[in-house]
Parts: C-alpha cells; structure tokens; sequence
C-alpha cells in the first residue's frame, strides 16, 4: 500500500513538470531557463518570468508582438500553425521559417530543452542592475 | 499627455472596428501604465497654432506656446487625422471619406452632431482603395445588424445599419492583387461574409507574372482570391467584388435616372495597367460603373502641425527626433508613431517605433546610464553625435512645476478636461449599459460623458 502511494505521489509531481525552455535574446544571449509546467503557453510563462515578451492582444491571436524563434527540431514538433495565427505571423518582424506566436505555442514533454529566441526588433533594457518591474 | 478626444486611447477606441475587440486588449497595458502618478492624461483639449481650427467644437483650445513654456521635452504622437482625397472626386453627401464612414460608426466626437450616412437609399456602394480600411467599411456594410449587434456598435448606428438597403459593394483599385495593401485576416473575413459572396476574380489576374518572387502575405492573398469566398456567387443576398486596374476618373448623376428618387450616380472608371517601375499608368480604355455612393479609402496624412512637412505627409525626424526644415534638430523635440512615419503599419509597427523612441529619449536625457541586457549601450537609431546642427532650443530648459497650464487645471475644476480616473467612471458606466442589451459596451457622447460625470462629482 505503502508503495503504491508512493509511486502515485511521484507520477503526479513527475507529470506537471515538463522540462526546460531557454529563453534568448536576438544575439543568442541566454535570458533565463524556465520548468515548464502542463498547460503552459510560452508567452504566460515569459511573463510570469519577468521575459521582455509583448503580449499587446493577451493571447487572443490579434497582433504579432509574441513572436518567437524556435529551434527547427521543436518546430517540427508542434502542430501547423492554423490559418488565423499564420495571417498574424505574415506581419511579424523578422519572419523566419521556424517562428511561433508565443501564445499558440503549447507546451508539452517532448518540447524539453526547446529555445525561444526573441526577433531581433524587440527591445530590452534596463537602468544598471535594475529590472523595470515587469506587469 | 494632451488628447482633443475627451477619452483616451485614440484610435483604438475610434478606428479599430467594432467586431475585432481582440485588438483592444492592449487598453489593459494602457491602463496599467495610467496608474504611474507620473502620468497626467489631459482630454478635450485641442493644441492649437493660428492656422487650425479644432474639428471638435467642445475642445478646449490651449495655444502651442502654452506647452513650450510649461515643458522640457515634447512628443508628438498625433497621428495622420486628415483623409487623402482623390483629385478626381470631390467630397460631397454621396462622396465621402472612410474616414468619416469609421468616425460615424464610432461616434467619434467630430461627427456627433452631424447626419448618418443614407444608407437607407443606398444599393451600391463603390469603395475607392483596397486597404484594411476598404475591407473594414465593406464588412460593416455587408455584414448582418444582428450579428454586429453584440459588440461596441452604438444603438444609433445599428439603428441606421437595420434600415440599410445596401446590396453590393465593389471595391476599386488601380493596380492589381499583387500590389493590394489590405492584410490576408481582413481578406479572410470578408470571404467569409454570412449572407455575401464575392465575384470571382478574373483568373488572367491571378496569374503571377514571370519570374516575379512573391512574399509570404502575397502568396497567401493570390489562394485565397483563387478560391473564393464561402458561399458561391448567386446564392446570397448580397454580394461584392474586387474591381482591380481601375482608376475613377469623374462621378456625375446617373443620366437616364435623373429624376429617380435613389438619385443613382454614374462613376467613370479609366482601365490601367502596371509600368515598368509598377505604377498604374492609363491604356486609354475606360467604363462606367452604376452606384449610389462613393467611400474614398486612399490613406491619411498629419496635421499642418510645427514641423510637418506637406511633402512627406508627417513630422520631419531623424531617428524620432524633430528636424526643422533647414535639417537642425530640434533639442527635446520628438515625434513617435503615424505622427512621424506617415499613416502605415499596424499596431506591432507602431509600438515598436514607441519603444525606439522612448530608447532616444532617455538615451538622449541620460547618456550612458543605460543598458541593453546583452550588455551594449543602448542607443538610439541615430546617434545623437551624428547628428549635423542643432536649431535654437524651443522648449524651456528647467520648469519649476509639475503642474499644467492655468487654463487646463481650471479646465479640469469645471468638468470640461477629462483626466484618466473620469474615463475609467465613464468606461465602466459603458460596460454597464451594455450589459442591459448583451452588448460589449454602450458608447456616450461627450454631453451624456460629462454630465454622467458632474453627476458622479455632485454624488461625492
């Protein structure tokens, strides 16, 4: 019984957390490595880690302002985008042949150790040392 | 910040239509950053130079000089407010502009006293451009009340849309598919309209000439014109087309129907084709097309405000910073936005150019105290060292105060300037007027907002 239990416990704890997504900037910079959990989208977990990403239509497929940069093995993991994300994507900057709407990009196990890198046109800055509080 | 629209967020609340609310998500971020007391949002009132007159006759009118005096830096992010019209096409109550079609179905304070379109004595209409706004004033036509009904369409609007006798709506351009500026998700809508279909396009038209690279969006557009909207031609009540090579060259009342009480109207229409360095360029053919309205949809230009270049079409910059017109940047003087790159791009383009700009502006004020992550300098597009003369400083170099103008505070005492938390009131009365009849919002005018206001001050 004991045993049971115990691996029932670790199944869950095992199964909500789905591996790692590294965050680059336009360079190639590492921004921050994230665990991603089930359910997650790469724009919500950029922005629950503070990941300059703009989101101006909250997810509702409208704007061009999540785009990502994925690797092209993670790419081709993922379902085609459908016809409403690629007419937002024929307007994003520095359209390239792997390139998500942050906001439609699901996460699931076997996108574990996936890079997202931020198009070139986004900006990040801050004041030396201080982070302007991301909302 | 200073607006001559009694509410914020500009053309979000007055441009964007009203069944794409996605695209007004971003008023959430505005919002948020309304909420640094840092920021002031002063609405209703007009900046005014001797030359213009404000459109909106309730503005209160604060002279130009008034800001020079009150503040260190200036930016203008005013936009391209003045329609383009066509040489050919004068405007008269059955030639308008879209710009005045899109501030009708707003309720846009310029038009809050002056009559709707005649859309119950109107069969045909011809739309002149073939931009998103073209697409948008042809879906508002075309697309049922009922289904608009439930979005932040104002009930005199639906009211006039309910009586409309509208039909068909050809939507005319110069040069052909390859070169149209409207975007494949407005193409989408509307090949999707419930109760229209479109004409086929002649297919010699979607043949992609020799050797000719197509990008991404024009890929997409030539297949979605080649297969054709949802519902097959015939079988709707209403239809609509893309009439492609087409210049209007006159409008005249229709001859043999003078005397009708529709009073249809007949528009010439010179054929082009494409020149070498693909311009629409006359073949001498021309025809003539039977409507009841014209809907000119040919872009924007700015206001003849300090340091607008008639010839560009907006504000004279280099890397956002204002130039005068002997080429002398002006010191903390800038220009962001439609304002400063001319009436194009969407939303994305637009904050892009914000976020640049601001980049100068602290760049500018603070050299070298900030960083990008990656560790450069950030800079901005031009640096300023580059930068060849610099014209005499209009701004005042210190300001002892926080505060606005006299007249603005005063302004603001009588209930005749808007600030941030009276639009949030007004906003949320909105939302609950539309509530009652299942609708996004119910839209006020400036009167119902004011006194709506008063009201709320008097209850406190």
């Amino acid at each position: 019984m004991l045993t049971i239990f115990k691996l029932y416990g670790t199944g869950v704890l095992h199964d909500r957390n789905l591996g790692q997504v590294h965050f680059k900037d336009s360079k190639g910079n590492l921004l921050k490595t994230i665990e991603a959990n089930e359910g997650d989208d790469l724009l919500s977990i950029a922005h629950e880690h503070d990941i300059d990403l703009e989101g101006a239509c909250e997810g509702s497929v409208a704007c061009s302002t999540c785009h990502v940069i994925l690797t092209p093995e993670h790419y081709d993991l993922l379902p085609e985008p459908e016809d409403d994300e690629n007419d937002m994507l024929d307007m994003a900057f520095g359209l390239t042949d792997t390139s998500r709407l942050g906001c439609q990009v699901q996460l699931t196990r076997e996108l574990d150790g996936m890079v997202a890198t931020l198009p070139s046109a986004t900006r990040n800055m801050f004041v030396d040392g201080k982070k302007p509080t991301h909302h | 910040m200073y607006d001559r629209l009694w509410a914020p967020h500009g053309l979000v609340r007055y441009g964007v239509a009203p069944d794409h609310p996605e695209v007004k998500n971003c008023t959430n971020k505005f919002d948020i950053t309304a909420k640094d007391p840092r920021l002031r949002f002063f609405g209703n009132v007009n900046i005014t130079t001797p030359a213009a007159a404000s459109p909106i006759p309730h503005n209160l009118s604060l002279p130009f000089s008034s800001l020079l005096k009150n503040y260190t830096h200036l930016l203008f992010s005013s936009g391209c407010t003045i329609p383009t019209f066509h040489p050919a096409l004068p405007p008269s109550d059955r030639c308008i502009s879209a710009l005045s079609f899109v501030h009708w179905y707003t309720q846009h304070p310029s038009v809050a006293h002056k009559p709707p379109p005649p859309l119950e004595k109107t069969e045909h209409v011809s739309i002149i451009g073939q931009g998103n706004v073209s697409l948008d004033v042809a879906r508002m036509l075309l697309t049922p009340p009922s289904t608009l009904e439930k979005y932040d369409v104002p009930n005199s609007v639906l009211e006039v849309l309910r009586r409309s006798a509208v039909k068909r709506v050809s939507i005319i351009g110069r040069r052909g598919p390859l070169q149209a500026a409207f975007t494949v998700k407005e193409l989408r809508e509307m090949m999707n309209l419930e109760d229209a279909a479109m004409d086929p396009v002649d297919p010699a038209l979607l043949a992609v000439p020799e050797g000719e690279k197509l990008t991404r969006q024009q890929q997409r557009t030539m297949q979605l014109l080649q297969k054709g909207s949802k519902n097959q031609p015939g079988t709707t009540p209403k239809s609509w087309s893309f009439e492609f090579f087409r210049s209007p060259t006159h409008l005249a009342p229709a001859p043999e129907d003078a005397l009708s009480s529709t009073r249809p109207l007949s528009l010439t229409l010179a054929h082009t084709t494409l020149s070498d360095a693909k311009r629409a360029v006359p073949t001498g053919e021309s025809s003539t097309l039977r409507t009841s309205m014209v809907v000119t949809a040919l872009g924007h230009h700015g206001e003849p405000t300090p340091w607008y270049d008639s010839a560009l079409g907006h504000v004279r910059t280099v890397g956002g910073r204002v130039v005068d017109e002997h080429g002398h940047t002006l010191r903390n003087v800038y220009a962001s936005g439609w304002a400063a790159m001319g009436a194009r791009g969407v939303l994305a383009s637009t904050m892009m150019d914000a976020y640049a700009v601001a980049d100068t502006i602290l760049s500018d004020a603070f050299p070298g105290e900030f960083r990008k992550e990656d560790g450069d300098a950030l800079g901005s597009v031009v640096p300023q060292g580059d930068v060849a003369k610099a014209a005499e400083p209009v701004l005042a170099d210190v300001v002892e105060s926080d505060d606005p103008p006299a007249e603005v505070e005063e302004g603001l005492r009588e209930g005749v300037v808007t600030d941030y938390d009276g639009w949030k009131l007004v906003d949320a009365e909105e939302v609950r007027r539309g509530e009652v009849t299942g609708k996004e919002r119910e839209r006020m005018g400036w009167d119902e907002a004011r006194t709506f206001l008063s009201q709320v001050k008097s209850n406190q």
